[in-house]
């Protein structure tokens, strides 16, 4: 099935809807942005976003599978297996992909999250066939041998020191993390692993991961840039044609997050030099509980800490000036829930009571005196306008659908993104801050320079 | 457009010798400001890049984060409007506006939807001509200047990086963290930054870069009215020359981590130099660009030793770093150094094979390409072309002059950089083995 789709058409109704007539209903004179999907006889889902913009054109393939999807005791798997698929196939060599692509004048990489994983290459337009050739092979013909395990193994436990263990924040994310969604819970579970289950992962591990999840029906191919339909379904039907369909469990996230909530964690931590206070909220996704709030949560992410001239800033940095930054942000792209999260750099001298109560009285009166149709409608520009740019960039698109597509959403559904974002009104956005903002779904974290807060 | 811009990449891709087939306009103001014009008919927005002459390392003496935290205040509040209006007015017109500032250089950009650009410019304009430095405004940027000192203190990486720039370049302008010291940061008044904006803020040394769907007596029109007002003034003195290390330097800065940062420099040549495509040639043999270096295969690739291991060339206006960098456990960086060391004598004394020269010089002919993925990145394209003081019809020769790099340039040339007897080696964290100097 062919659809024809713009992915900003949706733009030119924002205005209908109800949006000022200010200088943001200008922003509507946009190309036209094509997009075609259609599904191959086994299963693969093909989106196609052409661009002539520049004469490069880049692949995507994403899994629909993540961190997530492991299980306790094998964590790590997904992101092990994800660094053993540039180690070869049946008529590759070990590390012969990359340079390949490199060769080729292109470049490479890929990338593991909670819910997908996923490869991408930038290359000149005569180099796709190349790349769909040899991306398809990894997706049938990937052969993961002891010795090209041992080394990467120390590879990937670098990587772990580099992104986490060398950095307090990030150590305190996955605290927070465990704590939200709890222990040993699919987003409870760090995306790297814990360290001492990845020492422990096997060929046999790292085959069976692959054989359960990488499958044609199991995986997105985007293909974005100076190309065609036509081409991209010829090819497409080429190289990823024959990979045969194969049996994929559904997966499974839990309903609801860790039961005992609301928790702090603290981590006190010589490598701090500066303090940060933060509060994450469990939330609706997309896919996942009360999704209808999905929208108004993006808008409320952007109205109270979207930026300078969001609530928290104001509030807090210019007007109190207790904090030197104040932030919120919500990513409603999530196969189970997600969280709202607040982050505030305290200014010296600010004890974090002072931080927690400040955030507390603006997250009162937001509920209690309401948003104003002028702050929505800022936030609503601020996001669209961003939409806008974003398609200005090759390798913004591929991203986006990546990670919408890979938890279950539709082209249709980015298609409309536009105009449900520009009818979201104050009071839903009141409605989404209610459902959200309760002590039973939360945790507040904050990490300091030396024990206990200051 | 696009077929301006894609006559453009393609050119840089494939057609080296069809000069003429690139399009950059340089157009020239009523009042004389200079600017590269490509007009990309498809863009929804206009991208502008621009810089001024001078950066961090001509702070004067006991400012040292001047021109930083001046770049920084440039857009909070010009004019009549206070922070607040006016990034009010740059959200409502979907416009972003922002300046920062290298060692050499004072860097802006404006991106704003083509059917706002009046609003953008005007904008720009009062940015330029009539910044506030409010009271609070400057105290706010102030103590965020200095929390990020505070942290990139504890960061690793930033740690090393710091630590090479005031080894290598000790005595030197380009030693100084641009971001200034937090006793200096403590002192700058108001004064002191309207003063830094009126020496570096004029005419003469302007480098200025559009992209978009605009014509060029339009553009002209509103560069004039942007810049225009501007004095033409005369740009601050060049940093002095730099005189490179004679001898090997180890330092070892300890920090409670378990995986040690390294760095590693080594003198190298400035863009000007006529070797400078050998030296990408050779860079991306040793360190460059993906997962197929020498030092990504014998670091990661065969001994497990990093995650990245990773060389680059560092051109500044008055010196020039190859820099390799690279992240291990602490039990174990030494032997990564080792083998980096190791990497280095094999490349100066051997050489690289006819097929590493020929697989280098496809990567970077087509690598520019690649990253010419939206209107802004075509500006600072632009823009830093000028600043290498290339011409515009440079895109048509660069496959040329990558081409003509033969083995034996990158042989000469891996004998004359990868000298061990000048290597800086900078390693953060708990390493185990190393010997730092006395």
């Amino acid at each position: 099935m062919v659809r024809r789709r713009a992915l900003l058409g949706g733009l030119a109704a924002t205005a209908a809807l109800g949006l000022s007539p200010s200088a943001f209903a200008k922003l509507f004179i946009v190309e036209r942005r094509r997009v075609e999907a259609f599904t191959l006889a086994n299963g693969l889902d093909v989106v196609v976003l052409p661009s002539s913009r520049a004469p490069i054109v880049s692949q995507t393939v994403v899994y629909k599978v993540g961190s997530a999807d492991e299980v306790p005791g094998k964590t790590g798997v997904a992101h092990f297996l994800e660094h053993m698929m540039f180690k070869g196939t049946a008529t590759v060599a070990p590390t012969e992909f990359s340079r390949t692509v490199s060769k080729n004048g292109g470049r490479d990489n890929a990338y593991t999250s909670f819910d997908s994983t996923g490869y991408y290459q930038t290359v000149a337009p005569d180099r796709l066939d190349l790349v769909m050739r040899m991306e398809a092979d990894r997706m049938a013909n990937l052969r993961i041998s002891e010795k090209e395990l041992i080394p990467e193994r120390q590879v990937v436990l670098e990587e772990r020191r580099m992104r986490i263990d060398n950095s307090p924040a990030a150590l305190l994310e996955e605290a927070v993390q465990e704590q939200l969604f709890g222990r040993h819970k699919p987003y409870g579970m760090p995306i790297s692993g814990y360290v001492d289950d990845v020492k422990k992962l096997t060929v046999n591990d790292l085959m069976s991961f692959y054989l359960k999840f990488y499958a044609p029906n199991n995986a997105i191919l985007i293909v974005a840039g100076d190309t065609t339909v036509e081409q991209v379904r010829k090819l497409a039907e080429r190289h990823y044609g024959p990979v045969p369909a194969r049996k994929v469990e559904p997966r499974r996230r839990p309903a609801e997050g860790a039961a005992d909530l609301p928790q702090r964690v603290l981590r006190a931590d010589a490598r701090v030099a500066e303090p940060r206070w933060s509060r994450h909220y469990l939330a609706p996704s997309y896919r996942k509980g009360e999704t209808q709030h999905a929208y108004a949560l993006q808008v409320l992410a952007h109205l109270l800490g979207g930026g300078e001239t969001s609530r928290l800033w104001r509030a807090l940095v210019a007007d109190s000036k207790l904090a030197l930054s104040a932030w919120a942000s919500y990513s409603p792209a999530s196969l189970g829930l997600t969280s709202f999260d607040l982050s505030v750099h305290p200014a010296p001298q600010s004890p974090m009571v002072e931080i927690e109560s400040a955030v507390g009285s603006q997250l009162g009166k937001l509920i209690d005196d309401g948003v104003t149709a002028d702050e929505v409608e800022r936030a609503q520009n601020r996001l669209l306008a961003g939409a806008i740019y974003a398609q200005d960039s090759l390798s913004s698109g591929p991203r986006s659908y990546g990670a919408l597509l890979s938890v279950g959403g539709s082209v249709a559904d980015i298609d409309a993104w536009p105009q449900r974002i520009a009818a979201v009104t104050p009071i839903d956005v009141i409605a989404a801050a209610r459902h959200v903002w309760r002590p039973e779904r939360l945790v507040t974290s904050m990490l300091t320079p030396q024990a206990g807060s200051r | 457009m696009s077929l301006l811009l894609r006559a453009l990449v393609v050119a840089i891709l494939w057609l080296p010798a069809a000069v003429g087939a690139v399009d950059i306009k340089v157009v020239t103001t009523p009042l004389g400001v200079k600017a590269w014009l490509v007009q990309d008919k498809s863009a929804p927005a206009l991208a502008l890049a621009f810089s001024f002459a001078g950066g961090t390392a001509s702070d004067p003496a006991g400012q040292s984060g001047v021109t930083n935290l001046m770049a920084t205040l440039l857009t909070d509040g010009a004019g009549p409007l206070a922070a607040h209006a006016f990034r009010q007015r740059q959200e409502d017109a979907a416009a972003s506006l922002s300046f920062s500032a290298s060692l050499d250089r004072l860097s802006g950009s404006l991106r704003v939807l083509s059917a706002n650009r009046e609003e953008g410019f005007e904008l720009l304009r009062l940015a330029l001509a009539q910044p506030r430095f409010d009271a609070d405004m400057v105290e706010q940027r102030r103590a965020q200047v200095v929390a990020a000192l505070n942290q990139a203190n504890q960061r690793p990486a930033s740690v090393a990086a710091r630590t090479l720039m005031a080894i290598e370049f000790a005595g030197h302008p380009y030693a100084a963290d641009p971001d200034g010291t937090p006793d200096d940061l403590k002192r700058l008044t108001p004064a002191n930054l309207k003063q830094r904006a009126a020496a570096l803020l004029m005419r003469s040394g302007l480098i200025v870069a559009a992209v978009g769907d605009i014509e060029e007596a339009e553009l002209a029109r509103l560069l004039d009215s942007a810049f225009g007002a501007l004095p033409l003034g005369t740009p601050a003195a060049l940093p002095p020359d730099w005189q490179p290390p004679v001898k090997p330097h180890t330092i070892v800065v300890e920090r409670p981590v378990p995986q040690s940062t390294a760095l590693m420099a080594l003198p190298s040549i400035t863009r000007d130099d006529p070797d400078w495509y050998v030296a990408l040639v050779l860079n991306h043999i040793l360190g460059g660009g993906g997962q197929q270096s020498r030092l990504f295969t014998e670091v990661r690739e065969k001994r497990g030793l990093a995650y990245g291991a990773s060389s680059s060339l560092r051109s500044y206006r008055k010196a020039a770093l190859l820099v390799i960098s690279t992240a291990s456990a602490n039990e174990r960086v030494a032997e990564a150094i080792r083998v980096v060391r190791a990497e280095l004598a094999r490349l100066r004394t051997d050489g690289p094979t006819e097929q590493e020269v020929t697989d280098a010089k496809t990567y970077l002919s087509g690598a520019l390409a690649l990253s010419l993925d939206s209107s802004g990145a075509v500006a600072s394209l632009l823009h830093s072309m000028q600043v290498d003081n290339l011409a515009p019809d440079h895109l048509t020769r660069r496959a040329n002059l990558i081409a003509a790099v033969k083995i034996d340039d990158v042989r000469r040339l891996a004998r004359r950089l990868l000298r061990e007897e000048v290597l800086t080696t900078v390693v953060v964290g708990k390493p185990v083995g190393i010997t730092a100097d006395p």
